[in-house]
């Protein structure tokens, strides 16, 4: 009997002893990375840490930071706000970490937020796209991802060429699918055409052919179309089953149209697709060097060439997360959060910039991604001609 | 003897824990296994003294912590009184589903919890007027103590909440101790070993098992807003089912039917993964979570505090 | 009307996919009182052992499935006989978390192995769609509409007019009375449990071609199956069949004329309904088995 307490406390206390024992020598500069590496969004989560590793490497192979190479601790929040938050908790107070990088979908974010007001620590929000996320008065929030709003002015200049009179909207029943319909709803409004039905599925959701029969049997011209690349696959799969006939435009960035091409095939033909990053075209791209480059390393690590319209989220959030030190001087929390407003840096997307977004006195900090339109046509992807020509 | 020195050894040492806890991610897990803990004890009310096994249980969670968020954000309630609305909304739910349940048992309840769990989640992701959907509601305030004369003394350090949570994990234990042993429950097992045995000596079923589900779904709630004054964001995801499967898992493992069984489930299964997370890579941790799942039942089927009982005998 | 007609035809081709979900998990909930939370993941290794299949090995499409479903049931049998055989005594409630546990560890060696990006399956069919009067449908779902029609007439027949089936029923209405005469229970429960996974392998042979593959399709599938049974009866499989129309139906209505968003809520609903007004099930006026 006496064994067993014996062998039960010194279970507990090996356990308590190993995890803060892995303490490491002080030399790397840690950047937490937070992403959902299971569970339904699990591919785009891996990409983004995929990029975020080839940002870590670059910036090693040129020196490091501050003399030192950054690390990358990289948690998993299974597509759940509770451990979003654990993570962050966990990164910020075991691993001190000095600035994270997450957390993907804007429920996480919005739940590991507290935990950066709490300990005073910088986060660098790269996909999350809800508005509250830089309107809630916290000023440990750097967005260089584009909130819905913006993604819808960033098509206002091409609603002439779309000649869309009225639209139907199809998104993923969460704050990025709701939010962006409310988003491209006002912009069709401000425009002159007129909302039709706008439908949502469960972000698990396989089967679309109810949404799709009602989108049918309406008298839209347009569809716009807000989720991930493997439902958006199914929503064109299904609509080509029925014979639904519409121009379809999807929002979010979270497309990846070369893995449409693949996997929905002729379905996906004549749809277009907005987009943050051109991975076709790098040369289109702010800085066309930086973006050949990322390409070709992607590439070289063997990585799924779909996946690069996300990856490179990973890239320019760890590259900003880096320069806020590097001006900061040294890997103090504060010290970066206050960096992060004199970083003027280009990333593979464009240029970073933060301006001040949200309540006075509290604001967060939104940069202004670059915005892009892509079309599938015979089977490739190719600029719509009116945007070739602007 | 020994059994009552080692309690007091425990007692004092969860007393004192933020003192020696110098880790606040460590306070963190324990904040968290203490929520568990109540979610274990609700959950065991149920399934280890009715026999009943409720797989919706994470619902009465989610509104309790959708009760007292929305109480206290949108209508700028008192944190207390949100508690207390937190216990009393998943209460009535409870003894709703209790009555209208009536003679189900089995696989047919099992189904109904996990039916009306669905139904609450997709209602806190649709209906946006109230719950603000997929947005859920940032801002949810921390738990202040406001005696008249003395200073507002805030909950929201991780001290000060790790004593409030002991102090409702302590609850519920008496609470469901002192039910047990009173004609309730022992009415209660009667009803588990042989429902009709016992119907024919005159124990109502119905009765009970609405009594029992009316106080697992409050206690269920109470951990629900325990989980909303802390985190301080509450959102569709409470209504996931995978914490209900965690709160089974700490019940059946921990030892249904016995008191501490579904305290120490809680801690286990909520140190594990965080001790996982320590030492293996994302990629492995939840494999080996499963894999301990299973070893952990295969060689102690009747659960973690059972087994050791067996021992001390 | 159109609409309708497109509606119930969705319904009729969904509700399909989900009595071949129901009717593996009906066996084994249903006889063998196993709350199997891992039967989503058998049918996620038949749909990703056809993607290996086909992919890895450039295996015949037709030939594919069958082997999914060979493997789906010889994992079965392992997993029968390594952990639910040792435990038969115990409680329900300890198999269930056994059950959990696999489902966990099954998943996420799913996710270490193929990774978390959606994988698609070739077919020989092409994706013209076929038309029929105001509705269409592709052919691969009129495929996958044959082939699970076949599988459940098929098992039903194997259930009622096999002596293996008659052994099968005999063990789970009376144990002591069927070893008597003869039966060797301990394999009974084996080929009971393989049978009920390699059902489940199919059905993820069979849908994984028409949606996606990535490790957590169990879960919803899992969800579908256990609501199947109740609406048709434990361990009824004509009424698992039939439940499995009348929730995929349900659903498809409640989504096109009700809304969207609350479509799964349409089918809770009905499962409400349907316990609190008629808990045996709908059909249990058909034969308790088969």
């Amino acid at each position: 009997m006496a064994r067993v307490w014996t062998g039960v406390l010194v279970l507990a206390l090996a356990l308590g002893a190993a995890v803060p024992a892995s303490a490491q020598p002080a030399d790397p500069i840690k950047i937490g990375v937070i992403q959902p590496l299971s569970g339904p969004v699990a591919a785009s989560g891996n990409y983004v840490r995929m990029g975020a590793e080839i940002g870590r490497d670059w910036i090693n192979a040129r020196g490091g930071v501050l003399g030192r190479p950054i690390q990358l601790l990289i948690e998993d929040n299974k597509s759940d706000p509770k451990e979003a938050a654990t993570a962050a908790e966990k990164l910020i107070v075991r691993d001190k970490v000095p600035i994270l990088m997450g957390a993907w979908g804007s429920s996480m974010t919005l739940a590991a937020m507290p935990k950066l007001e709490e300990y005073g620590v910088p986060m660098v929000v790269e996909t999350s796209s809800a508005a509250s996320v830089t309107k809630r008065g916290n000023p440990w929030v750097f967005r260089i991802s584009p909130p819905s709003e913006m993604e819808a002015l960033g098509l206002e200049k091409y609603m002439k060429d779309f000649g869309v009179k009225q639209a139907d909207f199809l998104a993923v029943n969460t704050d990025w699918g709701r939010g962006s319909a409310t988003a491209f709803g006002d912009l069709l409004k401000r425009s002159g055409a007129s909302v039709g039905a706008t439908e949502f599925m469960d972000q698990a959701a396989t089967d679309m052919n109810a949404q799709i029969t009602k989108i049918k049997a309406g008298s839209s011209d347009t569809l716009f179309l807000t989720t991930s690349v493997e439902q958006i696959t199914l929503v064109l799969k299904q609509a080509q089953e029925q014979r639904l006939v519409r121009k379809v435009i999807t929002t979010g960035g979270s497309s990846s149209p070369s893995q449409l091409i693949k996997q929905a095939g002729a379905a996906a033909e004549g749809t277009y697709h907005l987009l943050f990053f051109l991975p076709w075209f790098p040369e289109a791209m702010p800085d066309g060097k930086l973006a050949k480059a990322f390409v070709d390393e992607w590439s070289k690590r063997g990585h799924p060439f779909e996946g690069l319209t996300e990856g490179f989220r990973g890239h320019d959030g760890i590259l900003t997360a880096a320069e806020a030190i590097k001006i900061a001087g040294r890997p103090d929390p504060k010290a970066v959060r206050d960096a992060l407003w004199r970083v003027s840096i280009m990333g593979v997307n464009g240029p970073i910039k933060f301006e001040k977004d949200g309540p006075a006195g509290k604001e967060s900090g939104q940069s202004k991604p670059s915005i892009f339109i892509v079309e599938i046509k015979d089977g490739k992807i190719a600029l719509p001609a009116f945007v070739a020509k602007k | 003897m020994k059994r009552l020195g080692l309690l007091v050894l425990l007692g004092g040492a969860a007393a004192a824990a933020p003192a020696w806890v110098w880790n606040p991610y460590h306070l963190h897990t324990l904040i968290m296994a203490g929520i568990f803990a109540v979610l274990a004890l609700s959950l065991n009310l149920l399934l280890g003294y009715t026999g009943q096994l409720s797989l919706g249980h994470a619902a009465f969670f989610g509104i309790g912590a959708y009760a007292t968020g929305l109480l206290t954000v949108k209508l700028e309630w008192s944190p207390w009184l949100g508690l207390g609305a937190s216990i009393a909304v998943p209460g009535a739910t409870g003894w709703a589903i209790g009555r209208l349940a009536l003679k189900l048992r089995g696989a047919y309840f099992v189904l109904l919890t996990i039916s009306f769990a669905g139904v609450a989640s997709l209602v806190s992701v649709n209906w946006m007027d109230l719950t603000n959907g997929p947005l859920g509601l940032p801002g949810v305030p921390a738990i202040e103590i406001a005696l008249p004369g003395l200073p507002a003394l805030s909950l929201r350090a991780k001290g000060a909440y790790y004593y409030l949570v002991l102090a409702a994990v302590t609850l519920c234990y008496l609470v469901c101790a002192a039910l047990i042993r009173s004609r309730i429950g022992r009415a209660l097992i009667a009803l588990r070993e042989n429902e009709t045995l016992a119907e024919s000596v005159g124990i109502n079923g119905t009765h009970y098992l609405v009594l029992a589900a009316t106080l697992s779904a409050a206690m269920a709630g109470l951990g629900g807003g325990l989980y909303a004054h802390y985190t301080r964001f509450v959102s569709p995801e409470v209504f996931l089912f995978s914490y209900t499967v965690t709160m089974v898992i700490m019940v059946v493992a921990g030892g249904k039917g016995t008191l501490a069984g579904p305290i120490v489930g809680a801690v286990i299964f909520t140190v594990l993964p965080e001790a996982l997370r320590a030492i293996a890579s994302w990629q492995w941790q939840m494999l080996l979570y499963g894999m301990l799942l299973i070893a952990v039942l295969f060689f102690l089927p009747r659960g973690i505090v059972p087994a050791l009982q067996e021992r001390v005998k | 009307m159109d609409q309708l007609y497109q509606h119930l035809l969705n319904g009729l081709l969904l509700g399909a996919t989900y009595s071949l979900l129901g009717i593996g998990l009906t066996l084994v909930f249903g006889l063998m009182h196993v709350v199997n939370f891992a039967h989503g993941e058998f049918y996620t290794l038949g749909a990703y052992a056809l993607f290996a299949a086909l992919a890895g090995a450039s295996v015949d499409f037709f030939l594919a499935i069958p082997l999914a479903v060979v493997l789906g049931a010889a994992a079965g049998a392992l997993c029968e006989r390594v952990l639910l055989r040792p435990l038969r005594g115990e409680s329900i409630d300890t198999v269930m978390l056994v059950m959990i546990g696999v489902w966990i560890a099954m998943q996420n060696a799913e996710l270490l192995g193929w990774g978390g990006v959606a994988k698609s399956v070739p077919t020989p069919f092409s994706t013209r769609p076929v038309v029929l009067g105001s509705v269409s449908v592709s052919p691969l779902r009129l495929f996958v509409f044959g082939v699970s029609g076949f599988l459940i007439l098929g098992a039903h027949l194997l259930l009622a007019r096999t002596k293996l089936g008659r052994a099968m029923r005999a063990t789970f209405q009376d144990r002591e009375t069927a070893a008597l005469m003869g039966v060797s229970i301990e394999r009974v429960h084996t080929i009971t449990f393989a049978f009920g996974a390699g059902l489940a392998a199919a059905a993820g042979a069979l849908l994984g071609p028409v949606f996606l593959l990535y490790p957590s399709m169990g879960d919803l599938a899992s969800l579908k199956a256990f609501s199947v049974v109740i609406l048709g009866g434990l361990g009824n499989f004509v009424g698992a069949a039939l439940g499995g129309l009348v929730l995929g139906v349900a659903e498809e209505l409640g989504a096109g004329y009700i809304s969207s968003g609350y479509r799964d809520a349409v089918g809770f609903l009905i499962i409400v309904a349907v316990l609190l007004l008629r808990p045996s099930g709908l059909f249990a006026r058909a034969e308790r088995v088969g």
